[in-house]
């Protein structure tokens, strides 16, 4: 027995030792950890139970034989964050490049599958030079089986990628299925086709880092969530990611302790908003000001800011907000703002977070760009995601809401619960002077002073409907209230609407403008 | 036998010799070099970056310039506002993303933009 002790002793050494050492200190060089050492830093410590230590792969064509790979490249189990249990895998580029074989596959698939029987998040840490070349289509079928058990996975379990180093070709499309995207600043890199590729075909030349790297995804293609510039700042803020979620989507989200007061009047909000309609402000203020100790966590940042998507908590309790942002173009709504708004509004339904609105947005962005962009189906998912989502819908309307994008941002026609208006809220069909133009074009015209006639009807229009009453008289908005008890209404209406039940017509699937 | 042949192109005139050596298999290879010329022009002229220079803040939408807050030469901080856009009924503040020196202002009050217009040059 003691032999055979010492014999799973040395296996598990060499396995646990991973490439070995040059390789550990190359990867330590590039700033980054080995897959193990991330796991540690990303788990509550010694909580992680390893699975498949000693699977090795099968391959022999093309010399593969004689190829050890301890580990498969992959490191996977379980364990907790903050004390919820967790399946996580960890590619680890010390062993093959972390490239993904059929063995490789089938460790992560593993992990996904017990998620699912557990209903825990999965989380994965990307970091692989990309298909095991010499395993041919047997890789292709590992990447099949991950993008197909991420595809029944969503919207039952929260799934969260984080890449920490190259993800390249049709590895970029499992995180693409998940609900977040993590990248690591400089060390990670997302793309279909590579630099070399690139400049063989199209003989455009660009770097990695400007190809695919964590500022680009951020901020100019929106396929990262967040960026964070070290992996240590990275895994901080996935668990604080988790800290909002339910485990699956039969359970509430957790309920944080807090010692901010949900019966707190908040002086002061209302001086927040300039007194002009036309002046910019930073929504993030009110934001900040409302949620539980002025703690709010933002999704995709960095992408198409003149939305904002952020989770955060009022009296301890998990809300999703979306927010149009005025200090960004005039906070319209775009293709972009609909694409980025549309899947969060999509991802806190299908996990049970209430939805917050926060209004305040000058329309829908004019031009050939945007019309030739596709902003019509575009746009229509936001207006899909908010009328599908049955959780409770609470809307604040803080200032401009014209026309489309009135009825775009959770009006009570799309099914927000509770709307609520600020006495600043300006709701009607279109702005003032265009109103005027066209529905007095007759008077201004024949007057003696068109300019004067132009002006008193502009003002005329202004004073009869640029308000909030013309839709509280008919009951699209609940209650006209004082910013100064934001915080207390809040409050209030998701506590009664926390027993909200909504039904839908019994479907497969509904046929999402994506 | 060698012909010359004028080639312009995206502007740039380029002299390309082609030589005809009569129902050769070689014979298509005239027709790749101007091929790889054309191309190489090309490349430079489609930059992943945008046209109007790394440093070139552009307009996001279109509106009008209400005021440029900046002169020649100075610098600024990355968050500090550059100009003031008029569009969709908003003041917008137009910032600097990213510390540098202004280089070039190419807008004034009252000016019409686009988007895509360059506004102001920051190095």
């Amino acid at each position: 027995m003691e032999e055979k002790l010492k014999q799973l002793a040395g296996k598990r050494e060499k396995i646990l030792a991973g490439g070995g050492p040059k390789r550990v200190a190359a990867q330590h060089e590039k700033g980054k950890m080995t897959a193990r050492e991330r796991i540690e830093a990303f788990l509550d410590p010694g909580s992680f139970t390893e699975l498949d230590t000693f699977v090795e792969h099968r391959a022999t064509d093309l010399g593969m034989d004689a190829v050890e790979a301890p580990g498969e490249g992959v490191v996977t189990g379980y364990g907790t964050v903050f004390g919820r249990t967790v399946t996580v895998f960890a590619q680890d580029f010390t062993v093959v490049g972390g490239s993904l074989g059929e063995m490789h596959a089938a460790k992560i698939c593993k992990v996904m599958d017990l998620a699912m029987k557990l209903g825990c998040p999965c989380i994965g840490i990307n970091d692989s030079g990309g298909a095991r070349i010499q395993e041919g289509v047997d890789a292709l079928k590992g990447y099949g089986e991950i993008f197909y058990r991420n595809t029944l996975a969503s919207g039952v379990i929260p799934q969260i990628s984080i890449i920490m180093g190259p993800c390249a070709g049709g590895a970029v499309y499992s995180p693409a299925l998940t609900d977040f995207t993590v990248m690591v600043d400089k060390t990670a890199n997302m793309f279909i086709t590579g630099p070399q590729v690139i400049k063989a075909v199209t003989r455009e030349d660009v770097s990695a880092e400007a190809l695919g790297g964590a500022l680009v995804h951020s901020e100019v293609s929106g396929c990262a969530s967040l960026m964070f510039s070290n992996e240590q700042e990275t895994f901080q803020a996935v668990r604080k990611l988790l800290s909002y979620l339910p485990q699956n989507n039969l359970e509430e989200p957790p309920v944080a302790a807090t010692q901010d007061a949900v019966n707190k009047r908040i002086q002061g909000l209302a001086d927040l908003i300039p007194d002009s309609p036309n002046k910019p402000y930073d929504m993030r203020d009110i934001i900040r000001n409302v949620f539980d100790d002025g703690d709010f966590f933002e999704i995709q940042p960095l992408y198409a800011q003149n939305i904002i998507t952020c989770f955060a908590r009022i009296g301890g309790k998990t809300v999703g907000i979306i927010a149009n942002q005025p200090k960004i173009m005039a906070g319209v709504l775009d293709i972009n703002a609909s694409d980025k708004a549309a899947r969060f509004i999509r991802f806190c339904d299908a996990f049970n977070i209430p939805l917050i609105t926060f209004t305040d947005t000058s329309g829908y962005l004019p031009g050939v760009g945007q019309e030739h962009g596709g902003v019509i189906r575009h746009g229509a998912k936001l207006l899909y995601a908010y009328s599908e989502a049955t959780v409770p819908k609470i809307t604040v309307i803080v200032r401009k809401v014209y026309g489309g994008a009135y009825i775009a941002m959770c009006s009570r026609h799309l099914g927000a619960d509770i709307v609520f208006a600020w006495p600043s809220a300006e709701i009607a069909v279109m702005g003032p002077d265009g109103a005027a133009n066209i529905i007095f074009k007759k008077e201004i015209e024949e007057s003696q002073a068109p300019e004067e006639t132009r002006k008193q009807k502009i003002e005329e229009y202004k004073a009869n409907f640029a308000n909030p009453y013309k839709a509280a008289m008919r009951g699209y908005v609940d209650d006209v209230i004082d910013p100064a008890d934001t915080r207390i209404k809040l409050a209030n209406a998701l506590s009664v609407l926390a027993s909200k039940r909504e039904s839908r017509p019994e479907k497969k699937h509904g046929n999402m403008p994506v | 036998m060698n012909k010359k042949f004028k080639v312009t192109v995206n502007g740039q005139t380029y002299d390309v010799v082609v030589e005809e050596i009569g129902g050769m298999p070689q014979a298509p290879s005239a027709a790749v070099q101007t091929a790889t010329v054309a191309a190489a022009t090309v490349s430079p002229a489609a930059p992943v970056e945008g046209s109007a220079g790394p440093g070139s803040i552009k307009a996001p939408m279109p509106g009008t310039i209400l005021a440029v807050k900046v002169t020649k030469g100075q610098s600024v901080k990355r968050g500090d506002v550059l100009c003031i856009l008029e569009a969709m009924k908003m003041e917008n503040e137009i910032t600097a993303p990213n510390d540098g020196v202004v280089e070039h202002i190419r807008v004034q009050a009252g000016t019409t933009v686009n988007t895509g217009d360059p506004l102001i040059d920051l190095a």
